[in-house]
């Protein structure tokens, strides 16, 4: 059983490195041309940078605002999609649409709440609260699933109803876990937001396919560095934050 | 005070949890449970507030009705019914001040409790409660700062919190260093005394529900076998609960 398993993943990722054509060689080939881009990159044109950093500002609030309202959106979702929760008629579909909705990422709601209220942050923030949304009501879920049952019995026990048994007995030991894992999307949402801006939703991103298409590599890199820096605070200051929540 | 008849437990597919007991504790008694693991003491305890719900049976307590309850009457049962864990169930992350006021939930407004509010007559029947344990000196600590023994006598001032008429102890000791046993054991029998509470607990050691309670009730299999004063326990009645002579 394990090495007919073996075999077809084995077969299947075969088929897949011919289907896609990849080739060593064909990399090897491109090798000059590679580094002929990174030495017209060389050295950076700092003369954009207040560009470059207007867009960083715009990605760092889009997502910022997207992952924040997006946190609070999925409360009652991952309530209603959590097994010892919710009922099960409501916790199946719940779960379900989770599913469903989860599967589209944020670039694909970005083209679409483009094509729905025009260019500029505002679709970025919504594609951000579309998919930080749902993903995030699943990671409660979750930690909502593993709680202990004891201090839930414990509430119960004092003749709480159930409001006040999710807010004394479940809510102490989920939150930590909550506001790391919205901090966690924070730091995936503000690289996700840096592309947002390639298909007009705002941000650093757009300032970077424009130079890409002006070939204006100079330009560009240094759009690229400003994105770098701003990815390393940002996880910087959110890794902080998290080991604080322990 | 409590009155029990005919209660089973049968948990699928058929495990005879509570095999048909009836049980009348009279207010102010000291009741332990004593049986092995398995003879159906927790269950029977989490009967008495349905955190198990009965397969059949009647529960009474304080006159009122906790079997066939609706939610309100269930809730307004539960509020006079104090309960001890044996692994204390606090919120691990909240001060013990407020583990305690957890304790007023069932008679705080509903929506101030939510938003964390709690009237000051509770908050100072808490910190009364904390006193009355001993840890009045620890209120703003984080519960999980705090030893087992203190944990346990902190959900002790939260089942008091509670103004109950009953408070029922599912082995309290029995996840605590031994030397703690007869500090929380004391604490329990002086609530005893001094508020006339009644109380049930369950207890493996034997030695210890000799020493602490008015009346034992033996359980095995799921059914009493023994009801009596701790003076009746004579090694055929241990042999009776526990299938052997150990002491």
């Amino acid at each position: 059983m394990r090495r007919a398993s073996a075999f077809v993943a084995l077969l299947a990722l075969a088929w897949a490195a011919w289907d896609t054509g990849a080739d060593p060689a064909r990399l090897l080939r491109g090798l000059p041309w590679l580094l002929d881009f990174v030495r017209r990159m060389l050295p950076p044109d700092l003369r954009v940078l207040p560009a470059a950093l207007a867009g960083a500002v715009t990605t760092v609030e889009i997502a910022l605002l997207g992952t924040a309202v997006a946190a609070v959106l999925a409360l009652p979702l991952g309530f209603l999609s959590a097994r010892n929760v919710a009922a099960p008629p409501i916790f199946r579909v719940a779960r379900a649409a989770l599913n469903f909705f989860r599967s589209v990422d944020t670039l694909v709601y970005a083209l679409v709440f483009v094509a729905a209220v025009g260019l500029g942050p505002f679709p970025g923030v919504l594609a951000v609260i579309a998919y930080t949304t749902t993903s995030l009501a699943k990671l409660y879920s979750e930690a909502i699933e593993g709680i202990e049952r004891g201090p839930v019995d414990a509430i119960t026990a004092t003749g709480a109803t159930r409001a006040q048994v999710l807010r004394y007995g479940v809510l102490p030991q989920v939150l930590p876990l909550f506001l790391s894992y919205v901090l966690y999307r924070l730091e995936t949402n503000i690289r996700a937001a840096t592309v947002l801006g390639f298909v007009g939703a705002g941000g650093i991103g757009f300032y970077l396919q424009t130079y890409l298409r002006m070939i204006d590599y100079r330009a560009a890199s240094t759009v690229l560095l400003v994105t770098v820096v701003m990815v390393v605070v940002v996880d910087f200051v959110s890794s902080r934050l998290r080991q604080r929540l322990v | 005070m409590i009155e029990v008849t005919g209660l089973r437990v049968i948990l699928p597919p058929d495990t005879r949890a509570l095999d048909g007991v009836d049980l009348s504790i009279r207010a102010g008694e000291f009741v332990v449970i004593l049986g092995s693991s398995g003879a159906g003491k927790t269950t029977f305890l989490r009967c008495l507030n349905r955190l198990v719900e009965p397969t059949a049976g009647i529960v009474r307590i304080n006159g009122r009705a906790v079997t066939g309850a609706t939610p309100p009457a269930l809730r307004a049962a539960r509020r006079e019914i104090g309960m001890v864990f044996q692994q204390f169930n606090l919120a691990r992350r909240l001060s013990v001040l407020d583990n305690v006021l957890t304790g007023r939930l069932g008679y705080a407004p509903a929506l101030a409790s939510l938003a964390g509010r709690f009237p000051p007559r509770d908050r100072a029947l808490a910190r009364e409660c904390l006193g009355q344990v001993g840890l009045a000196h620890l209120a703003e600590r984080r519960a999980d700062t705090l030893s087992g023994g203190e944990q346990q006598r902190v959900a002790i001032a939260r089942a008091l919190a509670q103004s109950p008429a009953v408070i029922l102890a599912d082995e309290p000791t029995a996840s605590l260093d031994p030397a703690l046993t007869d500090t929380i054991m004391g604490t329990l029998r002086r609530i005893n005394a001094e508020r006339g509470l009644t109380l049930v607990v369950s207890q493996h050691q034997l030695a210890t529900a000799l020493e602490y309670a008015t009346r034992i009730v033996g359980f095995r299999a799921g059914r009493v076998v023994f009801d009596g004063r701790a003076t009746d326990v004579t090694p055929a009645v241990v042999a009776r609960i526990y299938g052997t002579m150990e002491l």
